[in-house]
C-alpha cells in the first residue's frame, strides 16, 4: 500500500509494473530535459532588454524546432509500444477468476474447476483491528497462487466501475454487460491492496480490492474449504 | 584621437550564441544527472533484490506474522 506522503510508485510485485516504473523513469528524464531546457531560455529571455523585432522568418530553427521534438516523441513511443504489446500478451492462464463490481462491493467468482463465489465488503474503519489500514481492508481476500499467470474477467452488475491494483500494474473497467480481460503474474506472495478506480456513487471510495498471493498448495486448501464452507 | 565605434548590431545574436549552447548543454546534464541517480539505481535496486530473494522464505515469515486469511500461522 501507499505511505504517507509517498511520491514515487509503490514497489512493484509483477513483471509488468517493473517495466511500467522503467518506463516511467525514462519519460520523467525527458520532462526534465525539456523543463530545464525551456527554464533556462525563459530565465534568459526575461533578464534582457535585447529584442529583435524585424525577424519575419528563419528555415533552419524551424526545421530544429520540428525535427527535434520529433525525435524526442519517437524515444518515447518505442518503449511505450513494447510496453503496450507486452500487457496485451497472455500466456496460458493457469487461473481464470472474474471480478464482477457491484454498489458497492466486489464479488469474485472461480469456476474453472467448481462453482466458488463470494463476495467482498470494506471493513469499516470502527471495527478495524490494530495493525489493519483504513479503508483498504476486506472482510474476504481474493487469494491466488504466487508464480502463476492468471487471468481475470472483469465486469459490472450496475455501473461502471474500475478493478485496480497498483503494485500489480493493473487497472481494468468493470462494464455492465462487458467482459474486459486482464492478465498478471506475481513474483512475490504478499498482500496487495486496491480501490475501485471508477467513480460509482455514494461508497465509490469504500469497495477495497485485496489480492493475496500464496503458493499454490495453500491456495488449494483455501480453495477446498471455501468450498466446504459454501 | 576617436573613440572606437560600438558594437551596434548583433546583440541578441551574440547573447543567443553564448545561452543556447548552455541551456542545451545543462538540460542534457539534468536528464543524465536523472537516470544516473534515479533511473540505473532503481534497475539495480530490484536486480540486486531478486537476486537474494527466497519467496518461500519470506512467505513463512508472513505466515508465522499471522497477515494471511487463507494460510494460519503453523502452530495454530
Amino acid at each position: 500500500m501507499a505511505h504517507p506522503l509517498q511520491l514515487g510508485f509503490q514497489d512493484a510485485a509483477s513483471p509488468v509494473m517493473e517495466e511500467l516504473l522503467h518506463f516511467h523513469d525514462h519519460a520523467l528524464m525527458v520532462v526534465f530535459l525539456i523543463s530545464t531546457l525551456v527554464l533556462y531560455i525563459i530565465l534568459a529571455m526575461i533578464s534582457t532588454k535585447l529584442t529583435n523585432k524585424f525577424i519575419l522568418d528563419s528555415q533552419e530553427i524551424e526545421i530544429i524546432w520540428t525535427v527535434l521534438p520529433a525525435v524526442i516523441l519517437i524515444l518515447i513511443a518505442l518503449p511505450s509500444l513494447r510496453i503496450l504489446y507486452l500487457m496485451d500478451e497472455i500466456n496460458d492462464p493457469h487461473l481464470t477468476i472474474k471480478a464482477v463490481g457491484h454498489q458497492w462491493y466486489w464479488s469474485y467468482e472461480y469456476t474453472d474447476y467448481e462453482d466458488l463465489g463470494f463476495d467482498t465488503y470494506m471493513i469499516p474503519t470502527q471495527d478495524l483491528a490494530p495493525g489493519q489500514f483504513r479503508l483498504l481492508e476486506a472482510d474476504h481476500r481474493m487469494v491466488v497462487p504466487v508464480e502463476s499467470p492468471l487471468r481475470v474477467l472483469v465486469t459490472a452488475e450496475d455501473v461502471l466501475h474500475s478493478w485496480a491494483v497498483p503494485r500489480l500494474g493493473v487497472k481494468m473497467d468493470a462494464v455492465p454487460g462487458r467482459l474486459n480481460q486482464t492478465a498478471f503474474i506475481m513474483f512475490r506472495p504478499g498482500i496487495f491492496y486496491g480501490q475501485c478506480s471508477e467513480i460509482c456513487g455514494a461508497n465509490h471510495s469504500f469497495m477495497p480490492i485485496v489480492v493475496e498471493a500464496v503458493p499454490l498448495e495453500h491456495f488449494e486448501t483455501w480453495s477446498s474449504l471455501m468450498l466446504e464452507g459454501a | 584621437m576617436s573613440l572606437q565605434k560600438p558594437m551596434m548590431r548583433g546583440l541578441l545574436a551574440k547573447r543567443l550564441r553564448f545561452h543556447l549552447p548552455i541551456a542545451f548543454g545543462l538540460s542534457f546534464l539534468a536528464a543524465i544527472a536523472f537516470k544516473y541517480t534515479v533511473t540505473e539505481p532503481r534497475k539495480q535496486a530490484y536486480a540486486d533484490f531478486y537476486k537474494q530473494y527466497d519467496a518461500v522464505k519470506e512467505f513463512n515469515a508472513m505466515r508465522e506474522a499471522g497477515v494471511f486469511e487463507s494460510v494460519r500461522p503453523s502452530g495454530e
